[in-house]
Order: structure tokens, then C-alpha cells, then sequence
């Protein structure tokens, strides 16, 4: 026989779980615009029944229901949505980052417009024109060297600004390693709290909702693969465990373990390529570089997106020659571009000097003597070399001092008498050389190996070959935005908190815990009706 | 699926981003009237639009230098006009100067104006063009009659391999084409042309009469020469205004793709820009709507 109060435990229990429920969905009302939370979900489970199963279990008819309580607090999530998202985050950390480089390189590079270096180019080569219809006019060789130095200048801002922005890019590198390893060291303090919470049976949920905005930050950085592991004890069924977070490449196979359920390696990138790119990345220890325990990955092997790799591509990394694989080379959006400045720089100014060495002065004329006056230099040397010359070239010393060491005349080998021409029978007014040097402009050249072309459609290539890059960069931006986006929504589909559907739950709970509440009321009836109004039968 | 209030804030917030990311664009375009600001708004036009800024700064500066060429064309022909008359007269004295009814004196003074006349060619011969003398090839900073009386020209018009090598003033008139711009020294201004109309000259003053039976012929010769010079001169005008016209139909076709290539057809871009203000004004209208009312509203 059951209680006399049996009903108003019943009751009780009812109105304790609909109250639960009334707080639970008070805090998904409070957090309905917090940053990666889940709303919880009471998981209501009923009481065991009266009389449970037993040898001298009562003998009753059925089995009687004794309530209700809250059996846990789950928050509403889809994990399957959360590798996705990653995946599409890990591609638009990516793309981001490679995007916005380019975006900078564009706008360094200034093209087309009235003030990048083609059209500096192009005014230095109608400056020559000019010269070369009137060679004694001073005024025209005035404006010849100014333009000379315009194009040095340009090529010099050129390279400069590239090279500060590659700096800074440096340092993002850094920071984003620091971010990286700050968001491993908060992982894997919650796996710790998790792992103290779990085991007395309890969903954590709030720590749950943090580590899988860390992981989502994370995944913007590197690419990751997330594994749970079950923690002991008295674990409910539905906890989800420690997180144990490897670095993979883009195919999926494991390059090495970021955190475990136990303790995290730290990233690190090594300036050890050439021209201080970089050459490896490396795992280890917290604090501490042990080339022994760390793991080396070879960073141009490394097939791994996000923003880490977006960064290091554009600011610049190690890779073998493809043409000589025992050579190894810079490469890296950056790099090449700067690379491609030296080699215009160079292949152009060496040219014209060649031309302008054979060509002769005003001052050489009235000399009567034949130098090698060089029209471009490179700052500190006395030979022109590539490596870095776009930051470095300027005009020869020879050309600042004196106006008239322009070379105007026509030298060189006469190709009749195959004798070098005498200075002593050149003219002022002979404007040969002078077309020559505007033509090195025009001239096929070898600025590539085994490919000549001139400086205008050289670079206008290498502007093209950028704009190329820099629209596909910003389209897979798009792209993968809109899928990081998509895979977002559905996420937001299955765990954001409906307003709506809280005040319909709300109104739900309350009147449950209204009735639960009259239903205390009707027991009080029933009792005092036993209490008070029975056994006095005949009175 | 499940739809809530925040998805709906988040993704009218996008919406309306994105709208202001097209009106923006639009706006660029209308302000700049160019349909790209940088290679990446589309590589192919950029690469182009740099060949054809390139094309055009060429085309102008062949036009540059036309004006040189038109400077000394014109001088050098009206030069040789000038001494051409002045020959003729100097013919038309030599034939005076033959009648045997003149006195010496009479002589003697057509002597006089034969001498002008040297003088006028001397100075015809050491014209000078924005401070370079034409007549002398590249030699520009020196006079080609050196001395002038009696006259003597410069000795590289009188060498011919030193001529061959100041007989060279050429001036690009588009690319890889050179038109010459002087007057070959040796023809029009050369050493035998004073020397015949000097010796005419003496043999007037002297009353020299059978002195002036050759020079007739000499004169003849000398005329021919320059007149030779010019008509090769005026060919070569030809082929200059040819030129001129051609980089002036050039100039406007290069102009014209330029244009075709980079310039934002303003008409369409104002239409785009119509067209999304009011697919922008419909995305703040459904925004504000759409927030608004939940069911809080109605839970009094």
C-alpha cells in the first residue's frame, strides 16, 4: 500500500523539476546573444515506480508513477557541424590572410595609374625622346636625369615599402603563434576542470561551450583534427570528454599532437631559411626549445592551411629549386615580388649602362677622350649585383655631379672599320646614343631565364600574374566565407537560443508548476477531508 | 529548420554589409569613372590598361617630335628658297655682267651686289635654329662657314668621311622608324658654291669678263645640287605630314581603347547604383521588420 503522502512528494517532485526547467530556461534567455553558447536543454526523467521489482515487492495492482525529476542539463549541440565549420574556418583563415597581402602588395604597387612604375618608366623614356631630338639642349638632359632618379626612386619606394610590410608580417606570424599557443594553454586548463567535474556525474556544460570556441579559434590559425577521450569515474553517459587536438594536413594525416589529454605542445616558427624565411616549424614543450623532444616540420612540405600558413606563404619560406633540387631558394608572395623588382631593376639598368658606357659625353667630346660612365649604380658597391638591387639602385655618381656626362653621341665599334669611333669626331648635336638608351626600354631582354620580353610587358606580366593571384585569393575569401558561413547557420539552427520558443517553453514549465502546485492543494482537500471529516460518522 | 531571432539579426546585419560593399564599389566607380581601381577588380583590363597608358605616352611623344622635324624642315626650306633667289640674281648679274657694252665701273658696282649676295648666302649658310645652326648637320654648335671673307666652310663638310658622319640628325617618328631632319651640308652650303660665286666676284671686280665665261656653267651646277637637296628635302616633308597624320589618327584610336577598356560606362553604373539602393533600402525595411515583433509581445 502506498504512502498516505505518497501524492504530495509526487506533487513536490513536479514542482521541483518544472522549477529547474524554469531556471534552465532562464539562462538560455539571459545568454541569448552570448558568443558560442548552446542552449541547455533540461532532461526531465521519471522517478522509479512504486513498487519496484522485487521478491516481497506489494503486492498492487500495477505499477504506480512517483514523479518526476531533472535528470540532467544538456546543452543542444551537433558536433558533426563543429569538424565542418572548422574545416571551411581553417580555409578562410587562409584565404583571409593571403587575400589581405595581396590586397597590401596591390596597393603598394599602384597599378594602373598615373604614379606607379610604368608610367615612371614611360616618362623616363619620353624624357630621352625629348633629348634625343634636341642632344644639346640642357634643359632636355636636366629632365633626363630628374626622370632617371624618379625611376630609381620608384623601384627604391617599391621595395622599401614591400620589405616593411614583409616585417610586419613577420611579427603577425609571431602574434598569431603567441595566439595559438595562448588558446593550447587555455584548452588544456579546461580539459583539467573538465576532467575534475566529469567523474562526479555533472555535464559542464559552460566549460564544454568554451573549449569549442577556443577550438573554433584555433582552427581559424591551423588546421586540426579534435578526438575526445572518456574521462573515469562516475561519468554520466553523456559527457563528452577530454579534448585531444593534432595538427593535419589538408588530406588529414596527423602531423604531430597539439594538446593531450594531459598536457599541450607549444608551436614554434624557426627564421632558419634562407634570407631568414622559414624553414621549419616546430613542436614542443611550453618554454622551452629542445631540438632533441621538439618535432620538426619541414615547412614546405607542410600541407596544412589556415592563417598561420596564409602568413608564412606571403611573408616568405625555404623551398628546393625547382630547376636544382640540391639549391634550396626564398620563396613566398613577397619574396617573389621583390625578387621580380631586383631582376627588372638589374637586367634594365646594366642594359643601359652598357649602351650609355659606349655612347659619348659632351664632356668626353670636348675632352677628346673615351670613359665608361655609368648611368645607374647600386649604393655602396661598385659593381651592380641583383640580390636586393630594386632597394639599393641610384643614379651613377658621374651623372649627379655633371649634366653633360650624359651620354648623347654615338661610340662604340664602328661595325665598318671594326675600330673603336674617336670621341674627337663626334657631334653635340648627334643624338644617336640617346634613342639607343631610350630603346634598352623597348628592348627584348633577358629579365627571365629563356624568355626575353621588354620592361613594359615584363612587368606588366608580373602586375598580371599578381592581380591573378590576389582576385583568386579574394574570391576563395568569398567563398569559403559564405560556406564558414553556411555551416554556421545550421549550427546556429540546431543550438542558438530561440526567444520565442523560451517563453512557449516558459509558459509550458510555469503552468506545469502551477498544476504540480494544485495538485498540493487537492491532496490538502483529500487529507482534510480524512482528518478532519472522517471517523465522526453519527456525531 | 530552426530559425532564431539572432540568425535573423546576424544574417540581415550581413545582408546589409554586403549591399553597402556593392553600393560602395559603385560609388568608386561612379567617382572615379574607371571601371577598376586595382588588378585584382580584373587582371586582363589592368594588364591592358597599362600596355595602352604605355601605347599612348608613345604616341604622344612621336607627336612631340614631329615639332622638331616640322622646326627644321621649314627653316632648312626656307633657307634654301632664300639662297636659291639669291643664286638666280647672282645668274642674272653673271649675264648682265657679259655685255660687253659695260664700262668696268658699270662692273665694278654689279661687282658690289654680287657681293651682298655672298654675304647673304654666308649668312643664309650659318642660320641658326633655337641656337643650333641647321645647315650643319649634328655638328649643331658650329658655324658651317667658318671664315667669311672669303668664305670657308667647316672641314668635316668638306672631308667626306667626316660629312658622312655629321650628315645624320635623325629624329624617332614612331617606333623603330627614324626620318632624317637635316639637309645634307654638302650639297646646299658647300665650299664650291662660294668658290664660284667668288671667283665671279673677282672676275667682275678685276673686269675680267672671259673670267666669267665657265662660271656660268659652275653656277648652273651648284643651283642643281641645292635644288636636288631640296626636292629630296620636300619628299621627305611629305613623308612627314604622312607620318603626322597617321599618329593623329594613332592618337585617337589609342585614346579610344584605352577609353573602351578602362573607362565605366557611367550610364550603367548609375543604373547598378539605382538598382541597389532600392534592393538596400528593401534590406533595411525587412530588417527593421523583422526584429521587431516576438512573442514577448504578446505575453502580457
Amino acid at each position: 500500500m502506498s504512502s498516505t503522502f505518497m501524492g504530495l512528494e509526487t506533487a513536490r517532485r513536479g514542482m521541483m523539476a518544472q522549477q529547474s526547467a524554469l531556471y534552465t530556461t532562464g539562462q538560455n534567455v539571459s545568454n541569448a546573444s552570448t558568443p558560442g553558447y548552446s542552449r541547455q536543454r533540461v532532461n526531465f526523467v521519471q522517478t522509479e515506480a512504486y513498487p519496484s521489482i522485487g521478491m516481497n515487492r506489494e503486492q498492487i495492482p500495477g505499477q504506480m508513477g512517483t514523479g518526476v525529476k531533472a535528470g540532467s542539463i544538456q546543452r543542444v549541440r551537433e558536433g558533426f557541424l563543429d569538424v565542418q565549420y572548422r574545416g571551411e574556418n581553417n580555409k578562410l583563415g587562409y584565404w583571409q590572410s593571403q587575400a589581405d597581402s595581396l590586397g597590401k602588395m596591390e596597393s603598394i604597387m599602384n597599378e594602373p595609374s598615373d604614379s606607379g612604375l610604368a608610367n615612371t618608366m614611360d616618362q623616363f623614356w619620353q624624357s630621352l625622346q625629348d633629348l634625343s631630338v634636341d642632344a644639346t639642349n640642357s634643359g632636355a638632359r636636366s629632365v633626363v636625369r630628374q626622370r632617371g632618379e624618379a625611376v630609381a626612386d620608384t623601384f627604391n619606394y617599391l621595395s622599401n615599402s614591400l620589405s616593411s610590410i614583409q616585417k610586419d608580417q613577420k611579427s603577425q606570424i609571431d602574434v598569431t603563434v603567441k595566439e595559438a599557443n595562448s588558446v593550447l594553454n587555455q584548452l588544456n586548463k579546461i580539459n583539467e576542470q573538465i576532467g575534475g567535474v566529469e567523474p562526479n556525474g555533472y555535464l559542464p556544460n559552460d566549460l564544454y561551450d568554451e573549449r569549442d570556441r577556443l577550438i573554433d579559434q584555433l582552427s581559424s590559425l591551423v588546421n586540426v583534427k579534435v578526438d575526445y577521450v572518456k574521462t573515469g569515474g562516475n561519468s554520466d553517459p553523456k559527457v563528452e570528454g577530454k579534448a585531444v587536438i593534432k595538427l593535419v594536413d589538408d588530406n588529414g594525416s596527423e602531423l604531430g599532437t597539439l594538446l593531450s589529454d594531459s598536457n599541450y605542445k607549444e608551436l614554434k616558427v624557426n627564421y632558419d631559411g634562407v634570407s631568414n624565411t622559414v624553414k621549419t616549424i616546430k613542436l614542443g614543450d611550453p618554454g622551452e626549445m629542445d631540438e632533441t623532444k621538439d618535432t620538426s616540420l619541414d615547412f614546405s612540405q607542410m600541407n596544412s592551411s589556415g592563417k598561420l600558413k596564409g602568413l608564412i606563404e606571403s611573408y616568405g619560406y625555404e623551398k628546393k629549386d625547382v630547376t636544382d633540387p640540391t639549391k634550396t631558394v626564398a620563396a613566398g608572395t613577397y619574396n617573389d615580388m621583390l625578387g621580380e623588382l631586383d631582376r627588372l631593376a638589374f637586367t634594365f639598368a646594366n642594359e643601359f649602362n652598357k649602351v650609355h658606357e659606349d655612347g659619348f659625353s659632351p664632356n668626353e667630346i670636348s675632352n677628346k677622350t673615351s670613359e665608361k660612365i655609368d648611368f645607374f649604380s647600386d649604393s655602396g658597391n661598385v659593381t651592380i649585383s641583383q640580390s636586393g638591387f630594386a632597394s639599393r639602385i641610384q643614379i651613377s655618381k658621374d651623372i649627379k655631379d655633371s649634366l653633360d656626362n650624359i651620354a648623347t653621341a654615338e661610340g662604340g665599334i664602328d661595325p665598318l672599320t671594326n675600330l673603336p669611333r674617336d670621341p674627337a669626331n663626334a657631334t653635340l648635336g648627334d643624338a644617336t646614343n640617346v634613342s639607343a638608351l631610350a630603346n634598352v626600354i623597348n628592348e627584348k631582354l633577358n629579365y627571365k631565364t629563356n624568355e626575353k620580353s621588354d620592361f613594359r610587358n615584363y612587368y606588366q606580366n608580373v602586375i598580371g600574374a599578381m592581380g591573378v593571384m590576389s582576385q583568386e585569393a579574394t574570391r576563395l575569401t568569398q567563398n569559403s566565407t559564405s560556406l564558414q558561413q553556411a555551416v554556421d547557420e545550421k549550427r546556429q539552427s540546431v543550438s542558438s537560443v530561440s526567444l520565442d520558443e523560451e517563453m512557449t517553453n516558459m509558459i509550458q514549465f510555469q503552468q506545469a508548476y502551477n498544476a504540480s502546485a494544485r495538485m498540493i492543494t487537492m491532496q490538502d482537500e483529500l487529507l482534510d477531508k480524512i482528518i478532519n471529516g472522517m471517523g465522526t460518522g453519527g456525531r | 529548420m530552426r530559425i532564431t531571432q539572432s540568425m535573423l539579426a546576424s544574417n540581415s546585419l550581413r545582408n546589409l554589409s554586403d549591399s553597402y560593399l556593392k553600393m560602395g564599389k559603385l560609388q568608386n566607380q561612379l567617382s572615379t569613372g574607371k571601371k577598376i581601381t586595382k588588378p585584382s577588380d580584373d587582371p586582363v583590363v589592368a594588364m591592358k590598361g597599362m600596355f595602352y597608358r604605355s601605347d599612348l605616352t608613345s604616341v604622344d611623344q612621336y607627336k612631340r617630335n614631329l615639332s622638331e622635324l616640322h622646326l627644321w624642315m621649314d627653316n632648312s626650306e626656307a633657307g634654301m628658297d632664300q639662297a636659291n633667289s639669291g643664286l638666280q640674281r647672282v645668274r642674272e648679274l653673271v649675264i648682265e655682267g657679259q655685255n660687253g657694252t659695260l664700262s668696268p665701273e658699270d662692273r665694278k658696282a654689279i661687282a658690289v651686289e654680287v657681293g651682298q649676295l655672298k654675304q647673304d648666302l654666308v649668312k643664309t649658310a650659318n642660320t641658326q635654329v633655337a641656337g643650333r645652326y641647321i645647315y650643319h648637320g649634328t655638328d649643331v654648335m658650329n658655324p658651317p662657314v667658318e671664315q667669311e671673307e672669303p668664305p670657308v666652310v667647316a672641314t668635316n663638310i668638306t672631308d667626306p668621311t667626316q660629312l658622312k658622319l655629321i650628315n645624320n640628325y635623325q629624329v624617332e617618328v614612331s617606333k623603330g622608324v627614324n626620318l632624317k631632319a637635316n639637309v645634307n651640308p654638302g650639297n646646299v652650303f658647300s665650299q664650291d658654291l662660294f668658290n664660284v660665286v667668288g671667283d665671279i666676284q673677282t672676275a667682275l671686280e678685276t673686269n675680267n669678263t672671259s673670267g666669267l665665261d665657265g662660271s656660268l656653267g659652275k653656277l648652273d651646277k651648284v643651283m642643281d645640287t641645292m635644288s636636288a637637296e631640296r626636292a629630296d628635302l620636300g619628299a621627305r616633308s611629305n613623308r612627314l605630314d604622312m607620318v603626322e597624320d597617321r599618329l593623329g589618327q594613332q592618337d585617337i584610336l589609342a585614346n579610344q581603347v584605352l577609353s573602351d577598356n578602362e573607362d565605366a560606362s557611367i550610364e550603367k553604373v548609375i543604373m547598378d547604383m539605382t538598382t541597389q539602393e532600392s534592393v538596400h533600402r528593401a534590406a533595411l525595411s525587412v530588417g527593421s521588420k523583422i526584429i521587431q515583433p516576438t512573442l514577448m509581445d504578446f505575453l502580457r
